[in-house]
């Protein structure tokens, strides 16, 4: 039996690595994406989600991001696409209102680190790599993450929308989120 | 066909501006009409699509027509009285100004509005101005307000082509026809 003014102290040796590993997402994040609509980029971002992430740049073993996207609250800055984006021919909220992030590994990729995880849109699940760039900064950290999807994969856009010659099949996601340490 | 014009006719190049400027305006005009009132979807967006690329087709061919007319002697006028030459003339250099104008302020509206101009999913074109929604609105009241002035001015422009070729039987219509012979002017008429 450990005496009980040493239990807190042991839980600090075992949850404090070089950093603190575990964090939630602050105020000033932003997740969003750009396509191109007739040959001119937009971007659109979800004013909605949340995230889980654990990550220790000396300890990738033990890294996980686990994101939560409320897709219903995209906006782009134009109204007539801002409504049809919910529609059941692009993110079809009303059957799938959320889209899961969630990571199975990380790796170093030169002087970078790339997360491997799996997406699941629309109720299509297709491994989707992240590159990962995290900068600590005082306890919290900002961490940016950056991918391109093909949005016909996940069937954002079907029949008549699914024309790539006006709407682009490859969408850059980025991701800035200021970590909190939890 | 002489591509310049003479003092009798309209030469090659001034017909092909004409008649094919006739035919992108009526057609880039039904479209116009027609789109607005469509649901939206992928037809409704490429329609709207297609009324750009016509209409930025024709404000280069208005611009490439004006610097021809500037280059190409005119035909003299038949005869006909001071009024109707008059109100002919006036009504050509209204057209000519609504043939830039009305693409101008669909541009504009378009860049107000933050859309896209594309030509015929070749290329970009970049917007004249920032976002701007007060801008937009009065760039699309300009835009229609616009075509129908255009619209009453063709009806004055034909009309007026056509009683000179019914009634007045001179060369009006047919010097700006392809291929068409022209009349011969009664004995003793001359065109001042």
């Amino acid at each position: 039996m450990t005496p009980r003014i040493l239990a807190p102290l042991l839980g600090l040796l075992v949850a404090t690595p070089a950093f603190a590993a575990d964090y939630t997402v602050g105020a000033g994040s932003t997740l969003g994406f750009t396509s191109s609509f007739q040959g001119e980029s937009f971007d659109g971002t979800f004013k909605t989600f949340e995230a889980t992430i654990r990550y220790d740049p000396a300890d990738l073993a033990t890294a996980s991001f686990d994101v939560n996207v409320d897709l219903a609250s995209v906006v782009t800055g134009d109204a007539d696409r801002d409504g049809a984006l919910p529609d059941a021919e692009f993110f079809d909220v009303k059957k799938a209102p959320k889209a899961h992030f969630k990571t199975t590994a990380f790796r170093k990729e030169g002087a970078g680190v790339v997360a491997e995880g799996t997406l699941t849109l629309k109720g299509v699940t297709k491994p989707v790599t992240l590159a990962v760039t995290f900068t600590p900064a005082g306890t919290g950290a900002t961490l940016d993450v950056t991918t391109t999807l093909k949005r016909l994969e996940f069937n954002v856009g079907t029949g008549e929308y699914a024309d790539t010659s006006t709407i682009a099949d490859a969408v850059k996601v980025k991701g800035s989120l200021k970590l909190v340490a939890k | 066909m002489a591509l310049k014009s003479s003092t009798e006719r309209w030469g090659g190049v001034a017909k092909t501006f004409h008649w094919i400027m006739a035919l992108g305006i009526i057609g880039v005009g039904i479209l116009g009409l027609y789109m607005t009132g469509m649901d939206r979807g992928m037809a409704k967006v490429n329609t709207f699509a297609l009324h750009k690329s016509i209409g930025l087709t024709l404000l280069a061919l208005a611009l490439l027509r004006l610097a021809w007319r500037f280059v190409d002697r005119k035909p003299r006028d038949e005869a006909m009285p001071r009024w109707q030459r008059i109100a002919a003339h006036a009504t050509h250099g209204l057209l000519y100004l609504l043939m830039l104008a009305i693409p101008l302020s669909g541009w504009l509206f378009n860049s107000a509005r933050g859309y896209a101009l594309q030509w015929f999913k070749q290329f970009n074109l970049p917007a004249l101005v920032e976002k701007n929604e007060s801008l937009g609105d009065l760039a699309i009241t300009l835009h229609v307000a616009f075509f129908w002035i255009l619209a009453a001015l063709l009806v004055a422009h034909v009309g007026g082509a056509l009683m000179h070729h019914v009634f007045e039987r001179d060369n009006t219509l047919l010097r700006m026809l392809p291929f068409a012979r022209l009349r011969k002017r009664p004995e003793g008429e001359s065109s001042p």
